[in-house]
């Protein structure tokens, strides 16, 4: 087998990689602004609660993650698609993280801002959404996009849990060829393919967040 | 007017005719005594000049006011409505309150003209061409015409502020209170704040501002009010208040500024 045929047949399981990929974004996106912006909101108790929810699902290690909901969910009667598995174990961990950005960029915000929008007489949601959100996002943005190379990346653990990704796909190619160098290789160049285009998109969103900054600027 | 018997039917403690009315207000940062009953009423019409030492309060109270600061004891009422830590719906006593602040606090990521339709259209509800007229109408009064596709970040501070003035303005308030509006600008930009502010004031606008601009006080204000140590310590019109004023600390004030 030639090194692109390996490539190609590593391919085969770009499906799976993509749909975790995306779908942990479905769970990481929505977890990341619900908590981080519960987390800016909340205090006392609230607050623990709402942290200890972020901090188990960033601090524990993904692989445990997935084992525990693929093989001890079903024991409990719930049984979930290794996909489901995948995405909500990979993506609630980057969206822990990524909560965190979204609670620093709100609390990055001059408080002015808020009493502007008080003193205006809208109500704090709206506030919220038309005016601490939209400047939040700018400093999220390439925080966003930099866990989302992350958990490209992260999804080759999912192979772990017999779901045919990218890894997987080698592994088997691997065990077939006898070949485990110019298989890892040939699946290092398969990950640099699919996330260096993720890498130059980020560096040019960081660069126009940057550069509306810098004409829009600070207060 | 109609929204003064709209104000009347909403406010239980319908309690004087007052623009605003502040009656033996208290306030504490934790125990530490910020303002010490402090009384004071403004008519409909009258300005106001609030000044003082750093830290003697003048920045709470007006915050007080519409709220941005909770206070603890005493009342407050706007047009006879009370404001406290308990009213209900503080975000549409507020929609009557403009304000202005010391470092303007525009939006930075909307454009002139959106900073000014905001609030009217997203708290007053007014559709968007209606809104962008008025904004325009406040915009040419505070002189600010070919700015308005720009960002806030675009436009030197004094025209930033006197954009602040008309997004304040748009809103239609009854009362206008600024803090320290001119104390953040470079010198020379200083009076092209002012003189939108006095204009405001010969139209009769109620007014409630803090500054050190004494020529500005002298100018426009019905009653200066010295405070220190988070009690009023003197209130009287510009003339006697220059003039003649009573109070030692109020004269030492005095001779440190002017
Ligand atoms: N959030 C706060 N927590 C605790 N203390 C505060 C807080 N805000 C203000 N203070 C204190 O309350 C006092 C009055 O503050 P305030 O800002 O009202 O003064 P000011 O008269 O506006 O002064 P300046 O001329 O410097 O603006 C000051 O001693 C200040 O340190
Ligand atoms: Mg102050």
């Amino acid at each position: 087998m030639s090194f692109v045929d390996i490539l190609i047949g590593i391919f085969d399981g770009f499906g799976v990689t993509a749909s975790v990929t995306l779908w942990g974004m479905a769970y990481a996106v929505p977890f990341a602004l619900v908590f981080g912006i519960l987390q800016h909101f909340t205090t006392g108790p609230v607050r623990f609660a709402v942290t200890s929810i972020i901090e188990f699902w960033r601090s524990s290690p993904v692989i445990v993650l997935l084992f525990v909901f693929y093989y001890t969910l079903p024991t409990i009667g719930i049984t979930l698609s290794g996909i489901t598995v995948a995405a909500m174990a990979l993506g609630l961990n980057i969206g822990g993280y990524g909560s965190q950005a979204v609670r620093a960029a709100l609390q990055s915000l001059d408080p002015g801002q808020v009493e502007a929008g008080k003193a205006l007489g809208l109500r704090r949601i709206q506030i919220l959404m038309l005016i601490e959100l939209p400047q939040a996002f700018k400093a999220m943005t390439p925080t966003f996009i930099n866990q989302f190379i992350q958990l490209i990346k992260g999804t080759a653990l999912v192979s772990l849990i017999t779901l045919t990704d990218m890894t997987f796909r080698a592994k088997e190619i691997s065990q077939l060829q006898y070949d485990p160098v110019g298989t890892y290789t040939a699946l290092l160049v398969a990950y640099f393919i699919v996330c260096y285009p993720a890498t130059i998109f980020g560096r040019w969103v960081e660069k126009r967040v940057a550069i509306s900054e810098r004409t829009q600027g600070e207060i | 007017m109609q929204v003064d018997a709209l104000i009347g039917s909403r406010c239980a403690s319908q309690r004087s005719e007052a623009a605003v009315d502040i009656v033996s207000l208290n306030k504490w940062y934790g125990t530490f005594h910020v303002l010490r009953d402090v009384d004071l009423r403004v008519e409909p019409g009258q300005q106001i000049v609030i000044c003082g030492p750093s830290g003697s309060g003048k920045s709470t109270l007006i915050r007080c006011i519409n709220q941005l600061e909770r206070h603890q004891r005493g009342q407050i009422f706007i047009h006879g409505c009370e404001v406290s830590p308990k009213t209900r719906a503080l975000h549409e006593l507020r929609r009557d309150v403009g304000m202005v602040f010391q470092h303007f606090n525009l939006f930075p990521h909307l454009t002139v003209l959106q900073n000014c339709t905001l609030a009217l259209r997203r708290a007053r509800g007014i559709a968007r061409q209606e809104a962008e007229d008025v904004a325009r109408h406040y915009l040419e009064r505070v002189r600010i015409p070919e700015q308005m596709g720009k960002y806030p970040s675009q436009l030197s501070g004094g025209q930033q502020q006197r954009v602040a003035i008309a997004r304040a303005l748009c809103m239609r308030p009854k009362v206008m209170l600024f803090d320290e509006p001119t104390s953040a600008l470079d010198p020379e930009m200083i009076n092209e704040v002012l003189d939108v502010m006095i204009e405001l004031a010969r139209d009769g606008m109620t007014m409630l501002c803090v500054t050190h601009e004494m020529g500005f006080a002298r100018k426009v204000a019905d009653s200066i009010v010295f405070m220190d140590g988070g009690r009023i310590v003197e209130q009287a019109p510009p003339l006697e208040f220059f003039a003649n004023p009573q109070n030692e600390r109020t004269r030492t004030f005095l001779g440190q500024i002017l």
